[in-house]
């Protein structure tokens, strides 16, 4: 009992010197390591802890929308490796490759020493992000449900590339390309879109996934209401539903609008009004990337169905109008 | 065929060790990313000598982190796999018996699915899922095999056949109607995967488990033999038919749910390199079973080297690799056996 008293009397009256010393040590570690090196601490979209060094100069992307976003935000020189995947812009498809998104080499990944590592929910696995976790390498989870979204990764992606200056400009400049379609686009009733992801088998989107989010910015609403977010849909209930619009999303418009024609020789698919009608449209696969572009398909979207409000209510900023010149709804 | 001497079942099982640790630095090397066999040698030797602080930041991810724990899984899961095809293939008495074929593999899916729906975060009920699902489905098959009281061939491969392709259609069922869950990897997982490694606190029970699951099988290696001949026959000889059929049923269901819990279904390991086992060394359980141990540890090393190199910085299922291999030699093996 004696001897712990004087153990602790031992302690307190060492206390400011240790106190002292911690604080010494404090200033000259601080004084050897400078600032830019000490790591700093995100939660990423899907709540995980990150820590990424305060300077990131090797990124790695795991999806082509996440490459395009550090593209867009003049940071490309940064990116040090993609996926197989990422063909936009054409110098990502000059970046060493990990593999696809779904089952990258974490070798390759680790190979490149990234400083931090981009992934999506929607389209990386899990276990690829645990596993690089465990690898001690930052990942940070992108996870957009809107628009919006995909604006505000953006500008967190911006945060910890310490790139505020290039991705809050950028944020803005798509916002208020939002809010210029939203006011070319008030009070217009929305046309009821059947959005196909993908026909063999026939898959749509839920309500909770960005592309629906992006069809109502186009003045667009999905027939399909479902609460998973890739929802196989079978043809006789989008029969049921009469869409008046079928939007498809392709990098090459050409070889759907040719599939489209074949569609429309099948059964089921010809008793269609939208098909009938020529009510067809096929966006550039940008719609699908929760990327800077996807407003340009938004835009692109808007003009092709809703034609007559944007001739009388005037030209929006020339890019809208440009991405319009490349739609063309099917003939009848 | 000569007489097993402990002399030449200790040579084969060396050989066999040898030529695995050829495949491991092989496997140690090959990669997306090139890795020169003087490096890899000198930075082994810096472990060896207890100096990995030392070794280049991505020498030690990609060789030791990433590489080397791939390698020990697929030498666990090969093993595992090989061992419970040789079991199955004497119970069923059946040279064409295999987790995979039987539907075993894909029983074992199922319950680890179900499991993975019922309980996503908790580690051991994945394993135990498959344990149960793999238990399962070879009473099944063993029931649906049986005519008149006797195994019948063709009835118990038809049976497993008909059982995996059952089995793989709950799969689908359970995928489609949880579309809302992330279970995009279930796939890969499917055909058979070693890319995610076990979770650290996994990794002792299921070395432990494999071990006692191969211990196991190993103590009725001479029983094995007897009733290869015959049940009837090794009943005479003071075989307990029922412990020995026991054993071996759990074990080789452990052994399998072991596999399929951490890597998925991968095929056609459990049939063939019992059968490459038999050619070279004969049929005697005794060199049988840690022979194929080896022997499965070989082959999945080699098939999963292709899997990360073939269209590599991409990486293949491992299932794939041992498919494209297995099936071809699977119908050549069917097609003597009919002659």
């Amino acid at each position: 009992m004696q001897r712990c008293n004087r153990a602790r009397n031992l302690k307190e009256r060492l206390a400011p010197l240790r106190a002292v010393a911690a604080l010494a040590f404090v200033v000259l570690s601080s004084a050897r390591v400078p600032a830019q090196t000490r790591p700093a601490h995100f939660t990423d979209e899907i709540g995980r802890p990150v820590d990424v060094r305060a300077e990131v100069r090797r990124i790695v992307s795991l999806a082509p929308n996440l490459t395009e976003i550090v593209f867009a935000m003049g940071e490309g020189d940064r990116l040090v490796g993609d996926t197989t995947f990422c063909d936009y812009p054409a110098e990502a498809t000059q970046k060493t490759h990990v593999g696809g998104p779904i089952n990258p080499s974490l070798e390759q990944i680790a190979a490149l020493a990234p400083d931090l590592i981009l992934a999506t929910k929607a389209i990386n696995r899990r276990e690829t992000v645990d596993a690089l976790a465990h690898l001690g390498l930052p990942v940070y989870v992108t996870d957009p449900h809107s628009v919006e979204d995909m604006v505000s990764s953006i500008e967190h992606i911006g945060r910890i590339l310490h790139a505020e200056t290039s991705a809050a400009p950028l944020a803005k400049e798509l916002r208020a390309r939002l809010s210029e379609l939203d006011r070319v686009l008030a009070g217009v009733a929305p046309r009821r879109v059947f959005f196909v992801v993908w026909t063999m088998p026939l898959i749509s989107v839920g309500r909770g996934t960005f592309i629906a989010d992006a069809l109502r910015r186009a003045g667009a609403r999905s027939v399909v209401e479902a609460a998973s977010d890739w929802p196989p849909v079978s043809l006789e209930q989008v029969v049921l539903l009469e869409p008046e619009f079928l939007v498809f999303a392709s990098a090459h418009a050409a070889e759907t609008r040719q599939e489209i024609e074949d569609l429309r020789a099948q059964p089921g698919w010809r008793d269609l009004d939208a098909l009938r009608r020529g009510n067809a449209i096929v966006l550039s696969d940008a719609i699908n990337r929760p990327a800077p572009r996807l407003v340009d398909a938004i835009a692109q979207l808007a003009r092709a169905l809703h034609p007559e409000v944007f001739a009388t209510r005037g030209g929006p900023s020339g890019d809208v109008a440009r991405a319009a010149e490349e739609v063309c709804p099917c003939a009848p | 065929m000569r007489p097993l001497t402990l002399r030449r079942l200790g040579w084969t099982c060396a050989a066999l060790a040898l030529v695995l640790l050829a495949c491991v630095v092989l496997a140690l090397k090959l990669g997306a990313v090139p890795i020169s066999v003087t490096d890899l040698v000198w930075n082994l030797a810096r472990v060896a000598i207890g100096q990995s602080d030392q070794l280049p930041t991505d020498y030690r991810l990609i060789v030791f982190e990433l590489r080397l724990p791939r390698i020990l899984l697929g030498i666990l899961v090969g093993a595992a796999l090989a061992v419970a095809g040789a079991s199955f293939q004497a119970l069923l008495r059946n040279p064409l018996a295999d987790p995979f074929v039987l539907g075993v593999s894909s029983g074992a899916a199922v319950g680890a699915i179900v499991a993975l729906i019922a309980a996503p975060r908790a580690v051991l009920v994945t394993p135990l899922g498959a344990f149960l699902g793999a238990m399962a489905t070879i009473a099944a098959v063993y029931f649906l095999g049986r005519r008149e009281g006797q195994l019948d061939s063709a009835t118990l491969l038809l049976g497993g056949v008909i059982c995996a392709s059952f089995l793989s259609a709950i799969i689908w069922f359970l995928m489609t109607t949880l579309a809302g869950r992330d279970l995009r990897g279930m796939p890969f997982w499917m055909m058979g995967d070693l890319s995610t490694p076990l979770p650290a606190g996994l990794r002792w029970i299921f070395t432990a488990g494999l071990l006692a699951g191969i211990g196991a099988i190993y103590t009725t290696a001479a029983d094995l033999n007897l009733l290869l001949t015959g049940e009837r026959e090794a009943i005479h000889l003071g075989v307990d038919v029922t412990r020995v059929k026991l054993v071996v049923y759990v074990s080789a269901s452990l052994l399998t749910a072991l596999a399929v819990s951490a890597s998925g279904a991968i095929g056609y390991v459990g049939l063939l390199v019992p059968h490459a086992i038999r050619w070279l060394f004969g049929s005697d359980y005794r060199l049988l079973i840690p022979a194929s141990a080896l022997g499965g540890a070989i082959a999945i090393v080699l098939a999963d080297t292709l899997a990360r190199t073939v269209v590599a910085p991409t990486e293949l299922p491992v299932g794939a690799m041992t498919a494209i291999a297995g099936a071809p030699l699977f119908i050549y093996l069917l097609r003597r056996r009919m002659q």
